[in-house]
């Protein structure tokens, strides 16, 4: 993994460096609050919260009803007012329930008012699946968010990643979509794979938004991922590599702004772009990406895979959630199928 | 280096509310072996009956050795981890 500070020794799971991001704004601005569904008592049901409520008290860390259209456009309102608010939607997949207040005043008040206002607010919310939750609480969505003007998509692969974005989006003038996935937060009753446990270095800084990061060089393929299957694709690379193909894997981190320039770098050099998606199939970032290859570096693709959900609900039932959910065969198999 | 390593033990750690409890498993260590900690600092997240708790550094000093590993399952009485005091 591509780390770019000095070594501390002190490794921190994903959860608390976005909370020691969040903590350290805190400190600094007063204007940023943090408002959400069980994020003050319970610290967030995936510890996104852990230790606010009891450094910043309820004034600064609110838990709020079961009401995602209020309380997500009462972070707007506060927003437009000077605020810096994070506000947290316990599933991505619960968006729907509050839609208008984040795609057409969100996304759009800054656009609508000649930028009389702007929406300095960051909506952090927990996606994926990989733990049996069913088909209502394990979709990554990365594809809906990022396909709607107006937000900026975040979507952190590491500790490391998390927090330097986490300072980032909340030190933004504009709406940010935070979306982290429960498989990467370190939890002790959801443990993660190996990879997003990290050093983190314990002064804030700041990852710039729309600079993918090559987590893996090849020469032989490109792996263009994010979230979780940046881990799935790294131990997909390792079973390659054992067979003398040499993947480069490429997390994007944020998916707008979108690292077009890494991507198609990757591309020319290999020449076969393999992409992996936890999200949907169609009308996704797997689309997305190919079609960024195809029209800026055509003349250099030799064969191009996706790999991504069919567009099916996600089971429920561990067998046929493992079944749809690429894992690191997956990959590495349609890796194999660009090499012939 | 003429100080005594110290042990690192569960019974210290355990919450008052699970007493009755006597088993735990490590979910996540935050420091190698090897790595120079100060007293208070974080060294392991534990979950004992589904709830976390984090185990600090005794000491200031040097975590010589780690014996719990992540996913290692334990007892009340077992020892975590030994650090050398500076």
């Amino acid at each position: 993994m591509a780390q770019k500070t000095t070594s501390t020794g002190r490794e921190l799971t994903m959860s608390r460096a976005m909370v020691e991001a969040v903590a350290d704004e805190m400190r600094e601005d007063e204007e940023v609050f943090l408002m959400g569904e069980d994020v003050a008592d319970y610290g967030g049901i995936f510890s996104s919260a852990t230790g606010l409520r009891e450094e910043f008290g309820y004034d600064r860390v609110m838990d709020v009803p079961i009401s995602e259209t209020s309380y997500i456009g009462a972070g707007v309102g506060a927003a437009q007012a000077g605020m810096r608010p994070i506000v947290e939607l316990m599933f991505a997949d619960f968006f729907g329930v509050a839609m208008d207040q984040i795609y057409n005043n969100m996304a759009k008040n800054t656009y609508m008012s000649g930028g009389a206002v702007n929406v300095p607010m960051v909506l952090t919310t927990a996606v994926g699946g990989t733990y049996n939750d069913a088909a209502q609480h394990s979709q990554t969505l990365y594809g809906t968010f990022a396909h709607l003007p107006g937000m900026k998509v975040v979507v952190p692969s590491t500790a490391h990643d998390a927090k330097g974005l986490m300072h980032s989006a909340i030190r933004d003038d504009d709406p940010v979509v935070y979306m982290f996935h429960k498989r990467l937060m370190g939890l002790g009753w959801m443990p993660s794979p190996d990879g997003p446990k990290t050093e983190v270095p314990e002064d804030p800084y700041a990852i710039p938004f729309g600079e993918a990061d090559v987590k893996r060089e090849g020469e032989d393929a490109t792996v263009v991922t994010l979230g979780l299957h940046v881990h799935r694709a790294m131990d997909a690379a390792e079973a390659l590599a054992e067979d003398g193909i040499d993947a480069e894997v490429v997390d994007l981190r944020t998916l707008t702004p979108l690292d077009t320039e890494t991507v198609l770098e990757s591309v020319r050099k290999t020449g076969r772009l393999v992409v992996v998606d936890e999200d949907y199939h169609s009308y996704g970032v797997t689309g997305e990406i190919v079609s960024v290859a195809a029209e800026d570096a055509l003349a250099d693709l030799e064969a191009v895979e996706r790999v991504a959900l069919p567009d099916v609900p996600i089971p429920y039932a561990r067998p046929l959630e493992n079944e749809v959910i690429p894992d690191a065969d997956d990959i590495a198999a349609a890796v194999r199928a660009t090499q012939e | 280096m003429s100080t005594e390593r110290i042990a690192v033990e569960l019974a210290s750690a355990w919450p008052e509310d699970a007493e009755s409890v006597d088993e735990g498993v490590v979910a996540n260590w935050f420091v190698r072996e090897g790595a120079t900690v100060d007293a208070g600092d974080t060294l392991c997240e534990i979950q004992i009956e589904k709830v976390s708790v984090d185990v600090p550094a005794p000491a200031d000093g040097v975590l010589e050795e780690i014996v719990l590993h992540e996913n290692d399952e334990f007892t009340h009485d077992d020892t975590l981890a030994y650090l050398r005091p500076d």
